[in-house]
């Protein structure tokens, strides 16, 4: 009764002292909780411009004065026919032009005519990922070309055009809405953990190294409190303002979602209060874990700013695992969920998709935050005394 | 009251030399703490006197718990430091070497703080630190953060921190480093207070290398050298015992002259 009571009181104090540090708390909200919803903003911003280069019927032939019959058939189409400008080669290696480029040899119409299949050229360039996109796009108006003579001519002839297409094809996509979307929105799970570990790194190293460097620790254990009582005080509110910025992270999404410029994109980015709540469901332990990991790597450090260099590894680690998700192209391994972050990383991809994941798949990232808190709240108990008197 | 008895400490440190070689540092052992030997009754102020690295701050570190000690007794009260730290803790206010305050937490904030762990209610522990407050006339002080105070102020603060649960055993750790005159003159004043049946009949231990100190407040020195302690006794008692009219010369006498026999003067 009066440990816990000892809990709280520690508990009160570093919240307290947390929250009174105002400029560094300022510092992270505006680091971590406006962060992802401005990249959101920017990824909607480059998928309306992709969009917009899509809805522009256009396209761009080098050559326009030899083929008619060819121009006359996009304007059909109701595509506007551009010339092409002299060097386009040079404009699209240097990615100044976005759309690929049509060249019609020099004798295309009397080729035509005499049935010798004229050499169309689609020009683009691979690592111009928009002029790449338009030669997919303009390939398809080109065949839509062929398509079109090869069934006048049978026609004429009085053959079926179904003769020369035995097979219809027809493309099917598996991928629901939320599965593509996923493309574009993998990296917010990145964003809330960096929060989330941002957020609680300060309490952590003030709680710990920090409170060597002002000379206030060695009075603190001349209080009859147990040092595991003292931790567990500390650790919680450690953990707790690590939760309050996951907390605040996920929710900063939700007015984000309602600033995206895509249509398609806030059609694909279902983000609602369920989403909200599964993340958190995720979050919070490992908050909780990486709280207490922090503090065991601070309490062996002299100073603040030791602090700092040495949790810089627990910070690379968090931000490095899970792009093994990303590098495995979507396939999972099991022991995905038995490595922490990465195990956050996956669930929460999982979320984002509209998969839902089940209790056994939550179970191996919380027992892997619980063994990681309770050691930290061991080490740190078992360091506490050493550290104050070094 | 306070008692310790033989009390030894040793630590061991890296003795330098190769220390950025492959080669690991041969560890060499550091004595602190031979045989210290101090008894503290109730109603007096108790000196601790000895020059840098006699011993003194760990000597009251092991009092408070924080280091095991080697060997030797400690007893407040007598409670047993190493059998039953806690009880002895919370029968003692120590203002230790490291006096670190909260600095976004007001001064009441700090002392309130301590007397919650401590175990006290918190209007008990907040009357407690008006108490206090008046008894080191840092009234004024009392609600503002920490951050900009002066060393005197910070030492104020402290001291009522580790005053808060009215503990019958005080122990203060070169409770004047960093003082001026006048908040010398005033901490002595709150001392001699604190000693009287008014103030509680306090058992104060406080260690200091700084003479004039103990001749104006200690009742009884205890004059501590290379981790022994060399001499107990009051001030006159130990001008006599050295046969000195002045008391910084009977200190160097009793402190230094052990380097020339290991035996030292036994007191």
């Amino acid at each position: 009764m009066t440990r816990l009571r000892t809990i709280l009181t520690i508990y009160r104090k570093e919240i307290v002292d947390a929250l009174r540090d105002r400029r560094t708390l300022l510092t992270v909200l505006a680091t971590s909780v406006l962060m992802g919803p401005l990249v959101l903003l920017a990824i909607s911003g480059l998928v309306a411009t992709l969009e917009a280069n899509a809805e522009q019927r256009e396209v761009v032939v080098a050559g326009i004065e030899r083929a008619p019959t060819l121009v006359n058939f996009f304007e059909r189409q109701t595509y506007t026919v551009k010339p092409a400008p002299a060097d386009y080669e040079q404009q699209l290696r240097k990615a100044k032009l976005a759309d690929a480029v049509v060249v019609v040899p020099t004798d295309f119409e009397a080729a035509l005519v005499r049935g010798d299949a004229p050499i169309v050229e689609v020009v683009s360039d691979s690592a111009n990922q928009r002029s790449q996109a338009s030669a997919g796009r303009v390939a398809r108006l080109l065949s839509g070309f062929s398509r079109e003579r090869a069934t006048l001519t049978l026609a004429l002839r009085g053959v079926s055009p179904d003769a020369v297409e035995p097979v219809r094809l027809e493309e099917r996509d598996l991928a629901s809405t939320q599965t593509r979307a996923t493309q574009i929105t993998g990296m917010l799970p990145f964003f809330v953990l960096m929060a989330v570990l941002t957020g609680a790194l300060n309490a952590a190293l003030d709680t710990t190294a920090g409170e060597r460097e002002r000379g206030s620790l060695e009075p603190l254990l001349m209080n009859p409190a147990e040092r595991w009582v003292l931790v567990l005080g500390k650790w919680g509110a450690v953990a707790s303002v690590g939760m309050l910025i996951a907390v605040l992270a996920c929710f900063s999404f939700l007015p984000g979602q309602w600033l995206l410029r895509s249509d398609t994109l806030a059609a694909m980015f279902q983000y609602g209060v369920r989403e909200v709540m599964l993340f958190l469901v995720v979050l919070l332990p490992f908050a909780a874990a990486a709280s207490a990991l922090l503090m065991a790597v601070a309490i062996r450090c002299k100073t603040f700013k030791e602090a700092q260099a040495s949790t810089t590894v627990v910070m690379l680690a968090a931000s490095l695992l899970p792009l093994i998700n990303v590098f495995s192209l979507g396939e999972e391994s099991p022991w995905y969920l038995w490595v922490p972050a990465l195990a956050q990383n996956v669930l929460m991809t999982h979320v984002l998709k509209g998969e839902a994941f089940d209790a056994a798949q939550l179970a191996a990232p919380m027992l892997v935050c619980a063994v990681l808190a309770a050691g930290g709240v061991w080490f740190v108990s078992r360091t506490l005394r050493s550290a104050a008197v070094r | 009251m306070i008692r310790i008895e033989h009390l030894a400490k040793s630590f061991t440190a890296p003795s330098g030399g190769k220390k950025f070689g492959l080669v690991r540092a041969k560890l060499r052992t550091v004595q602190a703490v031979r045989d210290v030997n101090l008894h503290a009754p109730d109603g007096q102020i108790t000196g601790l006197l000895g020059p840098n690295g006699a011993g003194k701050t760990t000597t009251l570190r092991m009092l408070a718990g924080l280091i095991p000690a080697d060997a030797g007794r400690m007893r407040v009260d007598e409670i047993d430091v190493g059998a039953r730290p806690r009880e002895a803790l919370a029968r003692m206010g120590v203002l230790s070497d490291a006096r670190g305050l909260y600095p976004r937490l007001t001064a009441r904030e700090n002392i309130v703080y301590y007397g919650r762990l401590q175990g006290m209610a918190r209007d008990q522990a907040n009357a407690r630190a008006e108490v206090l407050a008046e008894m080191f006339e840092m009234r004024a002080l009392l609600d503002r953060r920490t951050d900009g105070f002066s060393q005197g102020e910070r030492m104020k603060t402290a001291l009522a921190r580790a005053l808060v649960h009215n503990p019958a055993n005080i122990i203060l750790d070169e409770p004047t480093n960093g003082l001026d005159v006048l908040a010398t003159r005033a901490l002595r004043e709150s001392l001699r207070w604190l000693r009287t049946p008014a103030g509680g009949a306090k058992c104060i231990v406080f260690s200091t290398h700084i003479m004039q100190e103990v001749e104006r407040l200690c009742d009884s020195v205890v004059v501590v050298a290379h981790g022994r302690t060399v001499a107990t006794g009051t001030v006159p008692e130990l001008l006599a015992q050295t046969g000195e009219e002045d008391f910084e010369e009977a200190f160097v006498k009793l402190a230094f002259v052990e380097e020339q026999s290991p035996q030292g003067v036994v007191a």
